[in-house]
């Protein structure tokens, strides 16, 4: 057992872990932070995808001792409370959910691309890119739309605030 | 301003927590002095329980019991039952096993959950589950439902010589063979329709919590139908008077079928927290889900196809084995009969046609109903052999498939009334 530090969603927070705790568990479990899930035990399926010092990472496969110290953004962090942010808001517009498991994966994993490929993101790219991320509800088709009308709309607000 | 009423693009209420983490999964749920369970499993496909030894289990950090099924059998916990009567041929109901939430004496699938441990945290029951001594004498296994039905291979229960669950006929089996007979060609097929684990995104779930001040059961778990879960947990499984027992099933993570079912792990649960006297949750893991999930069809069918001189269907005639696991599941008996050969003809007016399945146990997991049932099966092996049966006729000098499939014009909504019987 171990007190690991680390800065969650702005705030810092410590909590004490068995060595073996995986940072998903972690999050979960010790934080109450429950909208990252665990979908698979293979690393595969990105339901668990969350922010760590700027870059998606699949906190599944990350100890909570290695997260020590670093920077943690989650689902829950996105955005403001009550507000969405345009990745959120463009899903919510082009139905890129149904049960809503892999969500929170699909979101984090996407603003990740977004912030990296910007305006030049095209649907192939999306779709590679999501290669991490499983979903078995939606056929992927309204989730590549979802993140290239978030794209599209960041860049655009982006040149417009330029 | 967008269009108001029909027409109008309706948003949904769920979405907004979905997509800000404020789902109410049933992982996501916690209550004061939850404890966490995990369930002690076969590795082996068939074998006979010696003996289980928990004696150093029981004793670890945080351990705060562990039960088996002899204790499950002792407090009459109900076996699980499948809820559709089908009947042979012969008139004989179908032949179903005892399926014992806990294995009692026999384990008969990878899987088959042998006992439950209780403990402070996940990790800690891992740990105890796996210092859990279970001797097991291995015995012979049979997973391929064409085989087992066969002279000599390995039985699963007393109750089913052979294997056998039931023999069921659907059709006209005269009209269907005096089509074959009298048919300008015939094509038979031989069609494997494979087993298909449903994996939905959110593993199974269940958080157990009895209320010993009260004398009340409440069941979260990821359910797709808590009220039938409710009825069968009370007047089968014995849990409960229904009265005293509360279902809910909150956000679910997608089914596909596979979370219709009663679970040995709902029943188990619920009874592990009347035993050690706190709530319990389990939470599936994934390759858990592989191996406990209801699998979808694993059927073989012979399928014969008959067709008059102008490349007309007159007659169908399909023979399928269907493997159905280790155990009934609780709709597994409708699945390979009323949902599926009832569905044969699909969009086509076929006159004469016949349907003769077998379900067969097997050392697998138990098969049920996923999404859309064995209809997958029925219409791509139609559109499959139709497909056949004209390239076979085109090979034979007849036509080529588009134009056997311009004598069932399914785009004139008026002929496809008339052909609807």
């Amino acid at each position: 057992m171990a007190k690991v530090k680390m800065t969650v969603n702005g705030r810092q927070v410590g909590s004490d872990c068995e060595d073996r705790t995986l940072l998903v568990h972690f999050l979960r479990e010790n934080l109450a932070l429950t909208g990252t899930h665990v979908g698979c035990d293979t690393t595969q399926c990105g339901a668990c995808v969350v922010h760590m010092d700027g870059r998606s990472v699949k906190s599944c496969t990350i100890l909570a001792a290695q997260a020590a110290g670093s920077t943690i953004v989650t689902i829950e962090g996105l955005a403001g409370s009550g507000e969405l942010h345009p990745v959120q808001a463009a899903f919510k517009a082009n139905h890129g959910l149904q049960c809503g498991f892999c969500t929170p994966g699909m979101v984090m994993t996407a603003v990740d691309m977004i912030r990296r490929h910007g305006a030049n993101l095209d649907e192939a790219t999306v779709r590679s890119e999501l290669d991490g991320n499983i979903c078995r509800c939606t056929g992927y088709h309204n989730i590549v739309k979802s993140i290239l009308a978030a794209a599209a709309e960041m860049a655009g607000a982006q040149q417009a605030a330029e | 301003m967008g269009v108001e009423g029909i027409g109008a693009s309706v948003a949904r209420k769920e979405d907004k927590r979905f997509l800000t983490g404020k789902g109410r999964y049933t992982d996501d749920m916690s209550v004061p002095g939850m404890k966490y369970a995990f369930f002690v499993r076969s590795p082996y496909a068939h074998a006979r329980i010696k003996s289980i030894d928990m004696s150093a289990a029981k004793d670890m950090p945080g351990v705060i019991g562990i039960l088996e099924g002899k204790q499950l059998q002792a407090d009459a916990i109900g076996n699980i039952i499948c809820g559709w009567m089908i009947h042979s041929k012969d008139g004989s109901p179908m032949k179903m096993g005892a399926w014992r939430p806990l294995a009692h004496e026999t384990v008969r699938y990878v899987g088959d959950a042998v006992a439950i441990v209780v403990a402070d945290s996940m990790g800690e029951a891992r740990d105890a589950a796996e210092a859990v001594v279970v001797e097991y004498d291995v015995l012979p296994a049979v997973t391929e439902a064409v085989k087992a039905l066969e002279a000599g291979q390995p039985q699963l229960h007393p109750e089913a010589p052979n294997n056998l669950i039931f023999d069921w006929q659907l059709g006209d089996g005269a009209a269907a063979d005096k089509a074959i007979a009298e048919a300008a060609h015939v094509t038979e097929i031989t069609l494997r329709n494979n087993r298909l684990a449903p994996n939905p995104m959110e593993p199974r779930a269940t958080l157990g919590i009895y209320d010993s001040a009260e004398d009340h059961y409440t069941c979260y778990t990821t359910s797709q139908n808590p009220h039938v879960a409710r009825l069968v947990m009370s007047a089968f499984y014995n849990v409960a008077p229904e009265n005293k027992l509360r279902v809910i099933a909150p956000d679910v993570g997608g089914g596909f079928g596979s979370k219709i079912y009663i679970y040995p792990e709902e029943i188990v649960c619920l009874w592990a927290s009347k035993k050690t006297g706190v709530p319990v949750k389990w939470t599936c893991d994934r390759t858990e889900a592989f191996l406990t999930d209801a699998h979808g069809r694993d059927h073989v069918s012979t399928v014969k196809m008959a067709f008059d001189k102008d490349n007309r269907i007159t007659g169908l005639k399909v023979d399928t084995i269907a493997n159905l696991g280790a155990y009934m599941s609780l709709f597994s008996s409708a699945v390979p009969t009323y949902l599926y050969a009832t569905l044969l003809s699909g969009q086509y007016a076929i006159p004469a046609i016949h349907a003769n399945v077998r379900t067969v146990y097997t050392n697998t997991v138990p098969v049920d109903a996923y999404r859309g049932r064995a209809a997958g099966g029925d219409l791509s092996s139609r559109a499959d052999y139709g497909d056949r049966g004209a390239g076979t006729r085109r090979f034979a000098g007849g036509t080529p498939p588009q134009e056997l499939r311009a004598d069932f014009p399914l785009s004139d909504p008026g002929d496809h009334e008339l052909r609807r019987r």
